[in-house]
């Protein structure tokens, strides 16, 4: 991967935003009456000023780097890609089923894989540290800031 | 005045949740400052949840303290391992380092730190007297000055903060742009909501900062090496005898903790800038024999002693006009506008006691970070040994269980996922994330006061210059763009590049 | 370790989890309830948290409030009744989400929709102006002076649509003055542009009149109970006006009621009334509520139609006024 690559994916990100800015605006504003008019009633005219700041930007950006030519190559190895994306999908796994499954049934095993996923591999140590991790910061939050986790479906909560 | 509220302040202060908060936070901000990759500005995030079901005060006190630990927390690991665990400390490098070396990693490590306090200490005589000032002369400020200010001090930040000009205002408009998400109070129409209840409000800013940042810095740090390794380092323990080696230096103390107050308060400069600076001027002022970069006590107190100025002086600003001066105290004033507290000339006039607390707060917190940095060191030697991959997981439920906590939703856990993975992308193309948090906090300060200024004015938009102050600052933001064209045709071949820090 | 002895204590510790954990059969309540107020920190949440504590002792557990601001309260409200219906959510139901969003169109619920536990605290606004101020000494003066120069007039009621602009807005239609309002997210704000000169009027609540009483001149205090007036020291209230704007009792006040979900348990809700009603009589509670500018009120769930009712009338019969006040500053504009 290039730092071209990478500003180019940085404006396909804001272009898929100001895109965004300008069809909310003639759809779902326009449809509430809050796309013209003065200050009061106006509330389109200044993201879309942003919207049309933020364009102007990114293109000079873009322009800037093709025009300058310079193609940084960033290296990246295929096991620190993996780990990074396992990271990533562990994580995404883990807060979709926080709210069905509960805190205690889901946070020692993202826990444990984390680890996993960094190399350790000393099972009993890992189960240790992934529960202690866990309850700990249960017990702290919901004992000492009056925090309700995430009980789930099975209204799994500890009384401390 | 000043003084009733100090008075005042001090009933806020001494109960034993604010005093107790207080020192925990420095505690906490001194970790993550040794940490490499972490910062104060991570600390702040990820115990942000937990302060704002504290009380007000505490709060503040534990936040600001993560802070001011922070601050100093880096020149550890600089000292010990050669990697500054912050951006602030990489100055201290140069001399920490060769000290270590030399045998005297404890006299460095404890040099830094008084240097940190006493430099933190002359940043919070700074503060006590110039905010209250600054406060009284903002009270007659009215929407239009507000709105300009708000410009002023996005612009600042994108051209004093080094590294590219371009990206650093993109990042900020970014940040503007997700500001107006929701309910807009002037039309009370619904924008980019989406017909969902969740966005009503827009995104939580808990939400998005511990994604962009927390969340993609553990992807950072996966990727990287050694997450197994144990740093192999040794117990170093400093005493209270660093403290006279460091008031030795008082010339060199008094002169960065000046130039640490002042990059402070300007927004846009910060901690990196002004301990670079104050360093390169103590070397130039150095006579020949003190040998800096090769283990001088004097370039450390130099650094050191500005980077926790610059905390002092970033506060001054935020406080009396709300402006943030840096992304740390940005998310300062996010938590005290979360915990009921509207920053600006009104804080002074209506809370003097809170305004009083904060002071002392921020005082305490810069004793406490000399007992408990020259006391506890050993203890954050023993912590930098602790590997990564048992630090990544602690992050990870921190920020899930924080950002949940928020108003028990599931949907503020996608959103810090969804802004993690921008985060990762911003990262890797080398965009700047601290202008998105500023612009976030400054968004609804500009464009309220942008259509509140028209709204009153019986002429358009000749209100921003009939009104003297708000003229002045057009003619600041009108020079401020003069200034950055000049200097980015002069750098033209650098403004481009890669490169972010100087 | 082997994968038996993984398996073994995995199980283990399932089984001290299921053991120390309970379910929703147990006892009401067992754990932290939740109150979700509708607006940011301010005065109004210190006096709902205040009797969310005391009702929490009465209960024996927590009871935090969550601020969750928004849509003028309709957030809270919306966040509130999209969970469980199983008494650990309570709702902070003040006016503007509960009664007057579903009349201007933005919500859409009645206040029936829901069950009340006791009526919580109500506060009034007034109208103010500086005191040094020239062009005018009293309500009437203003108006005729906002009369004569049509659009001319800048005023503050916080936000827009909310219920004080609703009663400032019948006021000026009744004056056939037309004034623009500047929305304001902090009330603190609106009070300094007010000083300063940028405004000409502004609402001002119990708690910023308290602060700095020198400071305002109170023209009109925008209701007719004689606690009300009290509060802003004798100043002259819509009942000595000489037209009759059609608002009584609780209609041109803020106040707040809690609710909870319909369909949550009959004995769930009784544990939950009884509680409030102890905690709403605590007279420390009371005098709390009361430092604040506030006032406690009485009523119990029984009284909630009775109340809520005649509240829903009112606002429902000045629904224009706020339309009239759009429309006639297009025109001049």
């Amino acid at each position: 991967m290039t730092s071209k690559t990478l500003t180019l994916l940085v404006a396909a990100f804001f272009a898929i935003i100001v895109v965004i800015v300008f069809q909310q605006i003639h759809t779902s504003m326009h449809e509430q009456g809050i796309a013209s008019g003065g200050p009061y009633d106006n509330a389109a005219a200044y993201p879309r000023a942003i919207a049309i700041i933020i364009s102007g930007l990114v293109l000079l950006q873009v322009l800037m780097e093709l025009v300058s030519g310079s193609r940084e190559r960033i290296p990246l190895s295929p096991a620190s890609l993996k780990r990074a994306v396992g990271l990533l999908v562990v994580f995404a796994i883990y807060l979709g089923c926080l709210g069905w499954l509960g805190y205690h049934l889901t946070t020692s095993p993202m826990v444990f894989a984390v680890m996993y996923i960094c190399g350790a591999r000393q099972i009993g140590k890992m189960l240790v540290a992934a529960l202690a991790m866990s309850f700990g910061f249960a017990f702290v939050f919901e004992r000492f800031l009056n925090v309700v986790l995430p009980g789930g479906v099975f209204n799994l909560n500890i009384p401390w | 005045m000043l003084f009733e509220s100090l008075v005042a302040g001090f009933q806020l202060f001494l109960t034993p949740m604010a005093i107790g908060l207080t020192f925990v936070g420095i505690l906490i901000g001194l970790l993550v400052g040794a940490m490499p990759g972490l910062g104060p500005l991570m600390g702040i995030i990820l115990l942000l949840p937990v302060a704002i079901g504290l009380p007000p005060l505490a709060a503040m006190g534990f936040l600001i303290a993560i802070f001011v630990g922070g601050s100093c927390g880096g020149s550890i690991s600089a000292i010990l391992l050669r990697i500054p665990g912050t951006p602030l400390a990489a100055a201290t490098l140069f001399d920490g380092y060769p000290m270590a070396q030399k045998g005297r990693a404890a006299d460095a490590i404890g040099i830094a730190i008084s240097a940190s306090a006493i430099g933190g200490l002359i940043g919070g005589v700074v503060l006590i007297v110039a905010s209250p000032l600054l406060a009284k002369f903002a009270s007659g400020f009215a929407p239009p000055e507000y709105a300009m200010l708000a410009i002023t001090g996005l612009f600042a930040i994108a051209i004093i903060s080094g590294g590219s000009l371009v990206k650093g205002l993109i990042s900020g408009c970014f940040g503007l742009l997700l500001a107006t998400i929701g309910t807009d109070e002037f039309s009370t129409g619904y924008r980019f909501t989406f017909d969902s209840h969740h966005m009503l409000n827009g995104f939580h800013i808990v939400a998005v900062v511990v994604g962009l940042f927390a969340i993609s810095e553990m992807v950072h740090q996966i990727a990287g090496n050694g997450l197994l390794k144990k740093p192999d380092i040794n117990v170093e323990r400093p005493g209270f005898g660093s403290l006279f080696k460091t008031l030795r230096h008082w010339v060199n103390l008094l002169r960065s903790s000046g130039i640490g107050v002042f990059f402070g308060a300007l927004p846009g400069a910060g901690g990196v800038i002004s301990s670079f600076t104050s360093y390169a001027i103590a070397k130039a002022a150095a006579k020949p024999e003190e040998r800096y970069g090769e283990g001088a006590e004097g370039g450390i107190v130099a650094t050191e002693s500005a980077n926790n100025a610059t905390v002092g002086g970033t506060l001054v600003p935020s406080l009396a006009l709300g402006i943030p001066g840096d992304a740390s105290s940005a998310m300062l004033l996010g938590a005290l506008l979360i915990l009921g507290f509207v920053p600006g000339p009104i804080l002074f006039e209506q809370q003097p006691e809170f305004v009083g607390g904060i002071f002392l707060v921020y005082m305490a917190s810069n004793i406490f970070l000399l007992i408990a940095g020259i006391l506890a060191t050993p203890f954050f030697v023993y912590v930098l040994r602790i590997p990564k991959f048992y630090l990544i997981p602690v992050i990870l439920i921190l920020c899930s269980i924080g950002t949940f906590a928020l108003q028990a939703s599931v949907f503020d856990l996608m959103v810090m996922f969804g802004f993690g993975l921008v985060g990762i992308l911003f990262r890797a193309a080398n965009f700047p994330l601290a202008p998105i948090v500023i612009g976030i906090i400054l968004g609804p300060i500009l464009e309220s006061n942008l259509r509140r200024a028209l709204l009153i004015s019986r002429e358009g938009y000749w209100i921003f210059v009939d009104r003297p102050v708000s003229a002045t600052l057009v003619a600041v933001n009108v020079l401020l763009v003069i200034g950055a064209l000049v200097y980015a045709y002069r750098k033209r071949h650098k403004l481009f590049s890669r490169a972010e820090e100087a | 370790m082997t994968l038996k002895k993984l398996v073994k204590s995995i199980a283990a510790t399932a089984a001290i989890v299921a053991a120390t954990t309970s379910t929703s059969l147990a006892e009401f309540p067992e754990r932290t309830i939740e109150l979700i107020h509708p607006w940011g920190p301010g005065n109004a949440m210190s006096v709902s948290q205040l009797i969310a504590k005391a009702m929490g002792e009465e209960l024996g557990v927590d009871m935090p409030v969550i601020s969750t601001p928004g849509a003028a309260g309709t957030k809270g409200q919306k966040t509130a009744m999209s969970r469980p219906a199983d008494g650990y959510t309570v709702f902070d139901g003040y006016v503007a989400p509960l009664v007057l969003q579903p009349i201007l169109g933005n919500a859409d619920w009645t206040y029936s929709d829901y069950k009340p536990l006791h009526a919580a605290v109500s506060n009034a606004f007034a109208i103010g102006g500086r005191v040094d101020e020239t062009r005018w000494s009293n309500f009437e003066e203003m108006m005729e002076y906002g009369r004569e120069h049509p659009g001319e007039l800048r005023y503050s009621s916080g936000s827009r649509n909310n219920l004080p602009h609703m009663v400032i807005a019948k006021v000026l239609q009744s004056y056939g003055v037309v004034a623009q309002n500047v929305p304001y997210t902090q009330d603190g704000n609106a009070v300094k542009d007010l000083k300063s000169g940028v405004l000409d009027f502004s609402f001002i609540n119990v708690g910023n009149y308290i602060q700095d009483k020198s400071a305002f001149n109170i023209m009109l205090v925008l209701s007719e109970l004689p606690g009300a007036k009290a509060s802003y020291d004798g100043a002259p209230s819509i009942a000595d006006l000489d037209i009759d704007l059609g608002l009584s009792g609780l209609a041109p006040m803020g106040w707040t009621w809690w609710i909870i979900h319909k369909d949550t348990p009959d004995e769930v809700t009784d544990k939950l009334r009884t509680a409030m009603a102890a905690a709403m009589k605590r007279e420390d509670v009371r005098a709390a509520i009361e430092k604040v500018g506030f006032v406690p009120l009485d009523w119990d769930h029984t009284e909630y139609d009775a109340v809520v009712g005649p509240v829903l009338d009112q606002l429902s019969a000045m629904g224009n006024a706020l339309k009239w006040e759009e429309e006639e500053l297009k025109k001049l504009n």
